[in-house]
This record gives structure tokens, sequence and C-alpha cells, in this order.
């Protein structure tokens, strides 16, 4: 019984930053750009967040913001490259997160960040919640934990409920109609770049600064691939991503929990299972439906205003 | 209504971006070679912004690599599996498949070699082709889950090849760290392989490695350029409608490319455990996988210039590693100036494709 509350409990330090790096994703993607940096983008967030947790000394709120700063400046190279240079978005994502991998890799060393602990949070109980049995360790967790489904609501409406959203999506559906209607079809993109990017480098911070309170080179570790998987099996609807989330949260929570119980598996066999299941989950999808008509119209096409079609 | 050129902003009424019809490939190439100009000026500003003393950085680029002959023939030996996995990259975006699954490729060729090695299978003169063989052949096997879903199921096989990299790594490091560990010491190795599953030293030092990759390369090139599966390649490339409404059989093409492009991948892996380290260890593929995208894509999938482009990386490897020794910059730098690299070129094409005409007297 202690062992499924702490399995409990664990969940949300896992689900936290797939479903803040998948509604960052979304919100970038819903604007008609294919987003394959979110690896990079937590990297830069993972590693600015400690960065400023360690120079200022334990401010964690201000570290997660600088952290979601750092992202959003670097995201602004992946919007030169792919609106500015219109370079197939595949490779710019791609060449995003090999830039971002080799740029944590080479400060983290070189600032000696590495391996040096920082505060973070304080837990926070959310009373009388958390006095429930079995599930009361759900409510006794870090305030970002209970901000993030106030994220969730907020972006949702924006997205759904907003001239801005509307437009947004406009552009991602089909940006020379949106063009036509003067919708200023670049300026959505990088501001829809820039913003997902945002939550995706906090998404990375929560990783370094909250839950694992390091920083090790390459410490996202796939999971920035798994939300790009993650986003597509949630057909671009934040409220499936997050549920999605939750999902690999829970299988997220139990490597650890494995490992304490005493249960004899091959460990790097248990490491897989996040990877396993991302396969699966995308085989799955494949299988069930083939319908793609709630992905963004005009996903990972570059809109170049001489070339009307 | 009144006249609305006098609001628009002055860089967008005297500057319009025009989409180019073509350029002359001499253009082409000064644009490409400005570009890396570009990249390599940036990543020299890094390195010496990290601590390399700037009058080191000629010195340890291009004389102490290029000019001495032991550690030209350093950057040889670096160059065979980066020969290899950049021509595998050339083979599968030929075939229009994002291949990131090359370090599980190289993973499964490794372990297909040290089961050769470890449980002698075989006799000792038969050994290394042997193991060559299974290291093709594990290398295709891996490529073959993710190229199958995507023919059958359009599963995106940038998701499903990095899982299976994700995948492999663990398994290794399960072997590694595991049954395979060599009993001598503690190190997350496995045992030495013997002498003669190596891959032998030819001439001069020049390692059988290095002959192999040209002799792939020259394979590389005749499969794409005069066999009949590289005049499907070539339709399926360019209009994979078109070649399948005139008889080109897309599936099997596009499944024997790939599957050819893990063969070689896992020959990559052979090349570094039986070549360079003797033996499986925990790390042996990390920046591979990388590279080998990296040289298929400045080279344009041309397989000669995919073996010039992967001397080039190796030099940066080589030097890589020297910096990391004498300068203890970490090897990240590597990958670094690898991406600046690519964002550089991958930029130039867009002065390739577009011009900027200045418009005289502000009519627009």
């Amino acid at each position: 019984m202690d062992m499924i509350a702490s399995w409990i409990g664990n969940i949300p330090d896992f689900a936290v930053p797939f479903a803040l790096a998948a509604l960052g994703l979304i919100v970038i993607e819903r604007s008609g750009v294919l987003a394959l940096g979110a690896e990079g983008l937590m990297l830069v967030g993972a590693l600015a967040g400690i960065g400023a947790s360690l120079m200022t000394g334990g401010a964690t709120v201000w570290a997660l913001i600088l952290a979601m700063c750092a992202a959003g400046v670097v995201s602004l190279l992946f919007a030169l490259m792919v609106l500015v240079m219109r370079i197939n978005q595949v490779i710019a994502g791609l060449a995003l997160v090999f830039f971002c991998q080799g740029l944590t890799g080479l400060l983290g060393t070189l600032l000696d960040w590495t391996n040096k602990p920082v505060a973070g949070l304080h837990a926070v109980s959310l009373w009388p919640f958390s006095e429930l049995p079995v599930v009361g360790k759900l409510f006794v967790q870090n305030p970002l934990v209970f901000v993030t489904p106030l994220i969730f609501v907020v972006v949702v409406l924006v997205l759904n409920r907003s001239v801005l959203g509307l437009r947004l999506r406009a552009v991602g559906e089909n940006p020379q109609a949106a063009d036509a209607a003067g919708i200023p079809v670049l300026g959505y993109r990088c501001a829809a770049i820039v913003a997902g990017s945002m939550l995706i480098g906090l998404a990375g911070a929560y990783i370094s600064v909250l839950s694992t309170k390091m920083w090790i080179a390459d410490m996202v570790g796939g999971r920035g691939w798994i939300t790009v998987a993650l986003v597509i099996f949630a057909r671009w609807s934040p409220w499936k991503a997050l549920a999605g989330a939750v999902l690999f949260g829970c299988i997220e929570a139990l490597i650890p929990q494995m490992a304490a119980s005493g249960i004899r598996l091959p460990q790097y066999f248990v490491f897989m299972t996040p990877y396993a299941v991302t396969l699966g989950v995308m085989i799955w999808v494949a299988l069930a439906s083939r319908d793609s008509s709630s992905q963004p119209g005009a996903l990972g096409e570059p809109f170049i205003r001489e070339e009307r079609r | 209504m009144f006249d609305t050129t006098n609001f628009q902003p002055l860089l967008a009424r005297r500057y319009t971006l025009e989409v180019r019809q073509q350029m002359a490939w001499y253009w082409q190439a000064l644009v490409i070679a400005l570009a890396l100009v570009i990249g390599m000026l940036i990543s020299a500003a890094i390195l010496v912004s990290a601590g390399v003393p700037a009058g080191e950085l000629l010195n340890e680029f291009v004389i102490l690599t290029l000019f001495d002959s032991q550690s030209l023939r350093a950057v040889l030996f670096q160059a065979a599996p980066l020969i290899m996995v950049g021509l595998a990259g050339c083979l599968a975006f030929r075939a229009r498949f994002w291949n990131l699954g090359l370090e599980g490729q190289m993973i499964w060729g490794a372990i297909g070699a040290t089961a050769v090695s470890l449980f002698e299978i075989g006799p000792p003169s038969l050994r290394l082709p042997l193991m060559m063989v299974c290291a093709m052949v594990c290398g295709l096997l891996w490529a073959l889950a993710p190229v199958l879903l995507k023919l059958h199921l359009k599963v995106n096989e940038i998701i499903s090849t990095l899982m299976l990299n994700y995948i492999a790594i663990n398994f290794l490091l399960h072997l590694v760290y595991g049954s395979w560990k060599d009993p001598r010491d503690s190190f997350p190795y496995s045992p030495q392989y013997k002498v003669f599953e190596r891959l032998p030293e030819l001439f001069d030092g020049v390692s059988l490695a290095v002959v192999l990759a040209l002799v792939v390369a020259l394979f590389v090139l005749w499969f794409t350029g005069i066999s009949r599966a590289g005049l499907y390649l070539r339709f399926v490339d360019s209009s994979p409608g078109v070649a399948r409404a005139v008889g080109v059989p897309v599936k099997r093409v596009i499944l024997g490319t790939v599957l050819l492009s893990g063969a070689l991948a896992g020959l990559a892996g052979l090349m570094i455990t039986a070549g360079q380290e003797g033996r499986l260890t925990h790390s042996f593929y990390a920046g591979y996988g990388f590279s080998g995208i990296l040289i298929a894509f400045l080279a344009r999938n041309q397989p000669i210039a995919a073996t010039v482009v992967a001397v080039l990386v190796a030099t940066l490897f080589v030097a890589g590693r020297s910096l990391q020794v004498f300068y203890q910059i970490p090897f990240s730098m590597v990958q670094l100036i690898q991406a600046i690299l690519v964002i550089c070129v991958a930029s130039s094409e867009f002065f390739i494709r577009h011009r900027i005409r200045r418009i005289q007297g502000g009519q627009v």
C-alpha cells in the first residue's frame, strides 16, 4: 500500500515536464510549424534554470523565468531558420536539437554547473486533500505542479476562445487564406514559436531545477522526442496531451519504484520502457485511425508569399 | 483611399525578395563555401572564447592534423567509420527516409560482431569475415522495423528510429555492465578481441577499415549511379507518385535501400569496435549518428562528396580530442561546431534559391 501511495505521489513530478512541453509543442504546431526541436529547447531550459539558480543563490522562481526566456531566445534561431531562411523544417528542427545538445554540454562543463545541487522549491500541501489515504501524496507537491493545470486552462482559452487563437489556428490551417485576410502569417508563427518554446523551456527547467535538482549533460534523455510523439498521439489537443502526459508520468514514476521494491528486474530493460511504450503508442495510433483531420493543415509547410498556390 | 506606398516601411519599398530560377553551379559552390567560412569563423570565435589561444587554432586544426603523417593516419583511421555512417545516411535520405537510427544500428552491428568474438563462432581464419557479416545483418535487422512501420502504417520514422536508438543504448549498457563485462576489471567493457578478430593494418599503418570504407563508397556510387536499383531510387526520390505510376516497385526500392543503410551503419559499428577500441565499450557510438546525418546533408547525398566530407569531419574529431586533452574543452564542442556548420550551409540555400533586388526610385 505504501508503495502505491508513493508511486502515485511521484506521478506529477514525471508528468508535468511532458505536459508543459506538449502544450508548448501544440502552440507551435497549431501555427503550422513542425517543431522537432523540443529535446534541444528542454536542454536549454534545464541548463539555464540550474545556472540561474546557482548564480542567484536559490531564487528558484526567477530561475524558472530565466529558463523560459533562455529557451525563447534560442528558439529565435529556429524561427530565423524556418521563417526567414525557409529551411526544411525537419532539418531545422534536427539542427536545433544538435546545436542545443552541443551548446549545453559545452556550457555545463565550461561554467562548471554539472552535478551542483540546487535547492528547488518547497513542497506545498493542498489541505484537506493531502490528508486523504493513498492519493494524499498527490496533493503534496511543489507549487508548479498546481500551476500547470492553470497554465493549461489559460492556453486552451487563448487558443480556442480568443481572436488571437483563432488567427493562430488559421495561420496553421491555411496560411494563404490567412494572409489574404490580412493576418501577418510570419509574425504569428514567430510569436507561436517563441511562446511555445518558453513553455518547453519551463518543462526542461522543471526536470533539472525541481525534479533532479542538478544538471547532468544530456539529462532530458529523449523526453523531448517522446513529447513529439505524444502530441501526434493527442491529435494536437491540449487536454488529450495532458492525459497522455499523465500516462507517461505513471510509467516513468514506476521505474524508481521498481528499483526500490526489490523486484529483481534487469534495470536497463526497465529504463527502456518509456521508449518502447512510445513506439507502441505510435503503432497503436497508426492502426486505430488513419484520418489526419485534426492535424494542422499546413503543418511542416513553409509559407512563401511569392509562391501562391 | 489613400496612397499606401507612402506608408510602407523603408526596407519593403527599396528591396524585394524574388525566387531565383537557376544559379550557375560555380555561384552555388561559392555561396556554400562562403557559408562554410562563416560557420568556421563563428566556431573559431567560440573556441577562442572557450579558452583556446587564437594562435593555436590554425596550428591545432590544420598544421598538426594534415601535415603530420602520424595524425594524418589518425584522421584517415577516424574517417573510416564516419565514411560508413555518412554513406548510410546518403542511402536512407535518397529513399526519403529520415534514418536517425544510425546509432542504434551501429550499436547492434557492434553487438553482433562482439557476440561472434565472445562465443568463438567459426574458425579463426574465418572469424573476421563472419563478424562483418554478423554486424551487417544485425544493423540491417534493427532498421527493418521502422521501415516496415513507415511503409505499411505510415509511422513517423524520425520518432521510431530515435526510440529504437534509446532501446539499443540501454541494451548495450545491459550487456557491458552485465554478462559481457570483462571479468578482469570493473570497467563497462567487453573482453578484448583476439588479434585475428581485429581489423589489421595493411601498409604503412593504414588500417583495413580505411580500404573497406573506400570500397563501400565505390559500391554505393555504383548502387546509386549505375545499378537498376539506383535508377529506381532516383525516380522515387524525385517523385514517388510518378514512380509508382510507371511501375517502379516503390516499396521494395525503399525497403532495400533503407536496409542497406542499416547494414552499412552496422559495419561502421564493427569498424569502431574491431578497428579502434578492440572491444565493445559503453559509449563507442557517441556522436556518430549525428555526424552521419550531417555528412549526408553537407554532401547532398552524393557518395564521393560524403567521403570527402567524412574526412573533414574526422579532422574535427581528431582535433577535438586533442583540444580535450590540452585545453580541457569538452567533446560537445565537436557537436556544436558541426551543428553551426549545418545551420550555415542550410541557410546558404536561401541565397541560392532567392535573390534580393533593390528597386530604383521607390516604384513598387
